[in-house]
């Protein structure tokens, strides 16, 4: 079947010029390459050795924070930084010295930044030194013959203008950490400023925008040739917050010298006014890039001011928990607004006695003198016939011992008690005598100051529970598209009319009846409404010389209100760490914060006393 | 006729080791200019494709390629279906719609269709027994390739359509086509090259005006080429050393670890390397035609010489555009350049070639 006779010959003899094609098209690219890489592969030696490419990040312009007036909270400032590029260096350690001297770096820091460039390209720049000074510039811009490796950069680094005003809620920006880069290898890179806890971590993806990047070709002398691409960079958007400064500002000054948290709230919207944590710290510290040495003092600080306290510490509720005990106990027919309890001064359950805050009994109370009174027996009755699976069923329903789903991270859940709970985490069974404890707030019940608020929220909106959110809009800055946030649907819990009335009843008795417990925090000319609590720190004490006791051994104060009575615009939720009393300690700030949410002027802010000894630990966190 | 598959034959050695030698230098060449880079997979990728390419080579190796060759057609046509999925379904990466993606993989049916291809045209010229290729045979001929080149041409793929002319080539020169069909096919060539000047891409045309002029313009089109020239220049005969050329380890070159991989070479390893890998190839090809003379009959001497034409002319092809001999068409060299279709089918047609010459005695 092979090929036979003449087309045979033919064929072979073709084969043959394939051969010679073959040997002669290899030979001639072979040539072609002599040509270029031999005669002249100096010419092009040359050509390579000053063909400098660098990259230059175009850092994008991270979103401003506003409060919900316009107010400024962060906004960014020019930096400038020092660049090295390793490719155009002879020496990398001649380079690094030079550095370290010109600008008295720590040679330490430096050695670590250079290290975290190794599996980079060396056209990428490692960026040895931040926050420089003009003078330091100049001096850099001056040796720039010597060393044409280094570079020096515009970034910027973020301002906090108004200081420590939401701080920990605000969040700062900090070198991604190593998690956050494995969890978004493409966006994050070693060094990159992203924002941790707070507002600047929860929404990095709307402020961050995206850096830019050129590509250029400089000369040996690193001046700019010719830009060989770009990419330009996509700013940030930027965002307004539902916070008013003006509150915001009242806590922070009311907490100088105390811990403590504080929160204000629309209730319909869940809109947060003000979320205040003490002690804090001027995020400032924070920009560019924070020393060692700082930092340490900031993280071994006993009142640790990083955590948020609004959110991130949990506190026996104390008194204040009664008001929604009383509307579980309403809407369980448990008592009627009109249901008298006889106060003694101390009542027994479960063979053991328990005393009510007023030494010698409250007498005759029904609901709405329980709660101006603060009256414990009362509240034990009622707790007793409820029950602990049922009392934790209310406080549940009022959205304690689960996040609020607030956007800010890391928020705690809390806890509410119950047997089974008991037995998994406690390994002992419910003592009948806790469910005592729990039904006026202390024990193992624990709250977070934002749960509190929220919790009244759903109270006072006929059991309407908010989420609550800073958010208030983002506006990118390049398109000028607005992003408005979405309202999520209120949990329901469905609360009766009267039984709101008759709890609003009571909470408007503690501050305006002459009786109630927080009188002094009256507001002439509005219906103010809350409920005083305190949290014992050490059980088994004598209250009239809570003053006398070291400050770690006080109670804590709680304070919960809100205004008007009808149809109430705000809540707020006050928390004291060793406060002693909510009355005093507690209800002077939320009675502040309602004031100046209604535009009326809030007088000279009066520190509570007695103040807190400086580096003391708070020990009602848990 | 013997069994399909039949035991103990050796592959040719002279063949095989070149083209092992050449898998070696791919990898080596994958791993440098991916270096530093983030998808630090591609070197264990590419080692993947050529552990399935070698599987494919041995497997066809041992299956008689006269077996194969009967059912041709059908192979061709279940081979054309991908790139009609393609012209009618396909995702554009970077301009052209030429990857199937499956799972985490994408494979590009051209490579595949193009060994197809190529055995429909032997199973021509082993059916057609003309002393001379004429009339319907090349008629025939034209069809069989013009209709996958067009097909992969409005991909639009130029380059990976353009190695399926080596198939006309080489049929028509070796058919011993008479000397009026190839200037008639000539003369069409000119006129449609003309008129398909107006129809090309905007990115083709440039690069097709780049290679006229390449001083016109060194940072657009032809920076691509001024930057592979000096990476190849700046190698002179020893070379910068592996994964240390500083054009490619800098990022110069553009698409470095596939189409531009020659030039790494030429600048890491020098005119030694280049001396080397182009002696490796000269070899394979040399040894192909050899191969191909000593076919037992028409249709294995035809899929040799298809096979190892479009292999030879992509080698040739893909090192003169690194230096400016041809334009930058995007053609992938042979067995170096990253891209696992391309290794697996350029293995899957040595398979065929080795198969071929393991049964060239009729006792075989």
């Amino acid at each position: 079947m092979s090929p036979a006779g003449a087309s045979r010959e033919g064929f072979a003899r073709r084969l043959q010029v394939a051969f010679i094609v073959t040997a002669l098209g290899f030979g001639a690219i072979a040539g072609c390459y002599w040509y270029l890489q031999i005669v002249r592969g100096g010419y092009y030696f040359q050509l390579s050795e000053n063909n400098r490419l660098r990259s230059v990040a175009i850092p994008a312009a991270r979103g401003v924070i506003y409060d919900r007036h316009g107010s400024v909270i962060a906004e960014n400032e020019p930096s400038y930084s020092l660049f090295l590029y390793r490719r155009e260096t002879k020496n990398l350690q001649a380079s690094l010295d030079a550095a370290i001297s010109l600008l008295q770096l720590d040679r330490e820091d430096v050695e670590k930044r250079v290290a975290r460039y190794r599996t980079y390209f060396d056209f990428v720049p490692i960026d040895l030194a931040d926050n420089l000074t003009l003078p330091e510039v100049a001096r850099i811009e001056s040796h720039l013959p010597e060393h044409p490796e280094f570079a020096v950069g515009v970034g910027q680094k973020r301002l906090y203008p108004m200081g420590n005003l939401a701080t920990q809620s605000l969040g700062y920006l900090a070198e991604a950490s190593s998690r956050q880069i494995a969890a978004a290898p493409d966006r994050y890179h070693p060094g990159m400023l992203v924002g941790q806890r707070g507002i600047e971590s929860s929404y990095q993806d709307i402020l961050a925008g995206r850096d830019g990047e050129r590509r250029i070709i400089v000369n040996s002398f690193g001046h700019e040739i010719s830009e060989e691409s770009r990419e330009d960079p996509l700013p940030g958007r930027n965002l307004t917050l539902t916070i008013d400064d003006r509150l915001q500002r009242v806590a922070e000054i009311y907490f100088q010298g105390h811990a403590g948290a504080a929160v204000a709230m629309d209730p319909k919207t869940g809109q947060i006014l003000a979320i205040s944590s003490s002690p804090s710290y001027d995020p400032n510290i924070f920009s560019g890039r924070i020393s060692p040495d700082e930092w340490r003092k900031i993280i071994n600080d006993p009142l640790r001011p990083l955590q948020n306290r609004a959110i991130q510490n949990v506190y026996s509720p104390g008194s204040t928990f009664k008001v929604f005990e009383a509307a579980g106990a309403l809407a369980d027919d448990v008592v009627t607004p009109a249901t008298k309890i006889f106060c003694p001064g101390e009542a027994t359950f479960y063979g053991r006695p328990f005393r009510c805050h007023k030494r010698g009994g409250h007498g005759w109370e029904d609901l709405r003198h329980a709660i101006r009174d603060s009256c414990d027996v009362y509240f034990y009755t009622v707790g007793k016939e409820l029950g602990i699976e049922r009392i934790g069923q209310i406080a549940r329903a009022f959205g304690f011992g689960s996040p609020t789903g607030v956007d800010l991270p890391d928020e705690k859940s809390g806890l509410v008690p119950s047997p089974q709970w008991s037995l998994l985490a406690r390994h002992s069974r419910w003592y009948p005598s806790e469910t005592i404890s729990v039904a006026i707030g202390q024990g193992p019940l624990l709250v977070s100051t934002l749960q509190m608020a929220r919790a009244l929220a759903g109270l006072v909106e006929g059991g309407l529970l908010p989420r609550p959110h800073l958010f208030f809009s983002a506006e990118d800055p390049a398109t000028r598209t607005h992003y408005i946030y979405q309202e999520k649907p209120r949990r329901n819990i469905s609360l009766m009319p009267d039984i709101v009335n008759a709890v609003k009843d009571g909470m408007w008795a503690v501050v305006n009846d002459p009786h109630g417990t927080a009188y002094n925090a009256r507001i002439p000319g509005l219906d103010f409404c809350g409920k005083t609590g305190s949290v014992q720190v050490v059980t088994q004490k004598n209250t009239s010389q809570e003053a006398l006791l070291p400050y770690n051994k006080r109670d804590h104060a709680w304070f919960i209100g809100f205004a008007p009575k009808d149809d109430p615009k705000i809540v707020v939720a006050v928390f004291v760490e060793h406060g002693q009393h909510g009355s005093s300690a507690a209800a002077p700030l939320a009675r502040d914060l309602v004031k100046a949410f209604f535009g009326m002027p809030v007088p000279e802010l009066e520190p509570p006393p007695p103040a807190a000894p400086p580096g003391l630990l708070a020990q009602g966190s848990r | 006729m013997s069994a399909v598959f039949q035991r103990r034959r050796r592959p040719d050695m002279a063949f095989l080791l070149p083209l092992l030698a050449l898998l070696l230098v791919g990898l080596m060449l994958v791993s440098s200019s991916t270096l530093g880079g983030v998808r630090g997979d591609l070197v264990a990728r590419q080692a993947l494709a050529m552990a399935i390419g070698l599987l494919a080579l041995f497997a066809l190796f041992a299956l008689d390629y006269r077996f194969l060759l009967k059912f041709s057609f059908v192979i061709y046509l279940v081979s054309l279906l991908p790139l009609a999925y393609l012209l009618l379904f396909g995702r554009v990466i970077a301009h052209v719609r030429s990857w199937i993606r499956v799972g985490s993989f994408q494979f590009q049916p051209a490579e595949f269709a193009r060994i197809a291809t190529a055995m429909l045209v032997a199973y021509l010229f082993e059916t057609e027994q003309e002393q001379r290729l004429h009339g319907r045979g090349l008629a025939r001929l034209l069809v069989i390739v013009l209709v996958p080149f067009g097909m992969v041409a409005l991909q639009p793929d130029l380059g990976e359509a353009l190695t399926f002319l080596p198939l006309i080539a080489a049929g028509m020169f070796f058919g011993r086509a008479d000397r009026k069909y190839w200037i008639t096919i000539f003369a069409i060539l000119a006129v449609t090259g003309a008129a398909g000047w107006f129809l090309l891409r905007g990115y083709q045309k440039q690069r097709i005006e780049t290679f006229l002029h390449p001083a016109a313009d060194v940072s657009g089109t032809g920076y691509q080429l001024q930057q592979s020239k000096i990476a190849v220049g700046s190698g002179q005969l020893f070379g910068k050393g592996y994964r240390r050329g500083t054009q490619s380890q800098l990022r110069f070159l553009p698409v470095r670890h596939t189409d531009f991989i020659f030039a790494v070479l030429a600048e890491e390893w020098g005119f030694l390397g280049v001396l080397i890998v182009l002696s490796l190839y000269a070899a394979v090809v040399l040894r192909g035609l050899w191969m191909a003379g000593h076919a037992r009959d028409r249709g294995g001497t035809f899929l040799v010489l298809g096979l190892i034409s479009c292999f030879g002319f992509s080698a040739i092809v893909n090192t003169g555009m690194m230096i400016g001999i041809f334009p930058t068409t995007g053609i992938p060299l042979p067995l170096l350049s990253y891209g696992g279709s391309a290794v697996v089918a350029t293995l899957m047609a040595m398979g065929l070639i080795l198969s071929v010459e393991a049964r060239r005695f009729a006792n075989a």
